[in-house]
């Protein structure tokens, strides 16, 4: 299934926009978050997530349209789905999945490149360092895309190059499965 | 000419759109003399303006005025006002140090320099300010040259770990005839 969605037809039509663009755009919505909220950057992380998963609820639509993929079959699929068809479209990455636990609900995604942090230098105000994980959003964009397609998941960052960390690692895990819900009381 | 005889930078200075001093990073065996540097630099600056009085200047302005027989200073503009200096000492590095390209050690001795040789210097300082530029944490500072007068408080120096350390290792890495740094 994975090949299939590999070589499907989003190949063909991938719309490409100016990384610095991306990159300037995002990093001045970080730096604006963190002048709003008067460097609280456990806000910042907050609404970044929040941000992302708004993202994420609309992007999944998207996602499921031009690559035409079917369900996962189990959570490894999904893992593999999300960094090699993903990542790829959106942003041309493909972050390394590993770190499995093995119950099979837990992963990490190792960042070699992270496209979203090209430039940044965080501000040297002693905390940034240690409170402000910067690429937060897409924590938000994975927890909302996998909402839509009945996963309930945790995802935050562990490590970050940007903090001096030798990897960019975010952890996702697998909460549970949201079953169908009849509406109550519908005769 | 004793000590190294192979030229080496004595100096870089980023200096601001109204001359006001962005970033000097200072190189062996020059680093106490951070009041000649400045004063070297400040009357560059004038030479700026009488080069962009003359005609229509390219970025490289190539050499600036040599100073002694040891000290010359090169610069470059860009458009936008921004300009970068650069002292050259003719008579290099004390030879202890370890020169970080061994390829540096074997050069023969040179008397003079042509302007191009400080291209490859150049073009990795503008590259280093581009990428603190984008830096969204870094605010470069817009200020009228009124406000710069009168202005109180901070400066606009230049802060950022990466961009001194970069600056650094240029400074340190450059040797004449290098074509890429």
């Amino acid at each position: 299934m994975l090949d299939k969605a590999k070589s499907g037809i989003w190949k063909s039509r991938v719309e490409k926009v100016n990384a610095e663009l991306v990159t300037l755009t995002y990093g001045t919505i970080v730096a604006q978050l963190c002048a709003d909220y008067e460097n609280d950057y456990a806000q910042v992380n907050q609404q970044l997530e929040k941000m992302g998963y708004n993202i994420g609820v609309r992007l999944i639509e998207d996602f499921l349209a031009k690559t035409s993929t079917a369900r996962c079959g189990n959570f490894r699929d999904t893992a593999d789905m999300i960094s090699k068809i993903g990542f790829k479209i959106f942003l041309n990455i493909t972050p390394t999945v590993t770190n499995w636990t093995a119950d099979n609900k837990s992963f990490s995604l190792l960042f070699d490149e992270n496209p979203l942090a090209d430039f940044v230098e965080l501000p040297d105000d002693g905390r940034a360092q240690d409170e402000l994980w910067f690429s937060n959003i897409l924590c938000g964009v994975l927890r909302g895309a996998l909402e839509m397609v009945q996963m309930s998941i945790e995802a935050h960052f562990v490590s970050d190059i940007l903090r001096g960390n030798d990897t960019t690692e975010m952890r996702v895990t697998l909460l549970r499965m949201i079953e169908d819900e009849l509406p109550p009381d519908d005769e | 000419m004793a000590l190294g005889s192979t030229p080496a930078i004595a100096c870089i200075g980023i200096i601001g759109q109204h001359d006001n001093p962005l970033h000097i990073s200072l190189f062996p065996p020059h680093e106490d003399e951070e009041l000649d540097m400045s004063f070297l630099l400040n009357s560059s600056l004038d030479i700026f303006d009488i080069r962009l009085r003359n005609k229509t200047v390219d970025q490289d302005l190539g050499l600036l005025h040599a100073v002694d027989e040891r000290l010359a200073t090169y610069g470059w503009l860009t458009n936008t006002g921004i300009k970068f200096i650069i002292a050259i000492d003719m008579m290099g590095r004390p030879p202890t140090e370890t020169t970080p390209n061994p390829q540096a050690r074997n050069l023969p001795p040179v008397l003079g320099l042509r302007d191009s040789e400080l291209k490859p210097a150049f073009k990795a300082i503008q590259s280093a300010y581009i990428a603190l530029l984008m830096n969204p944490f870094y605010t470069p500072e817009v200020r009228t040259p009124m406000q710069v007068m009168h202005a109180t408080g901070k400066s606009a120096e230049i802060t950022s770990k990466k961009f001194i350390n970069e600056i650094q290792r240029i400074g340190k890495t450059w040797y004449p005839g290098i074509t890429s740094i």
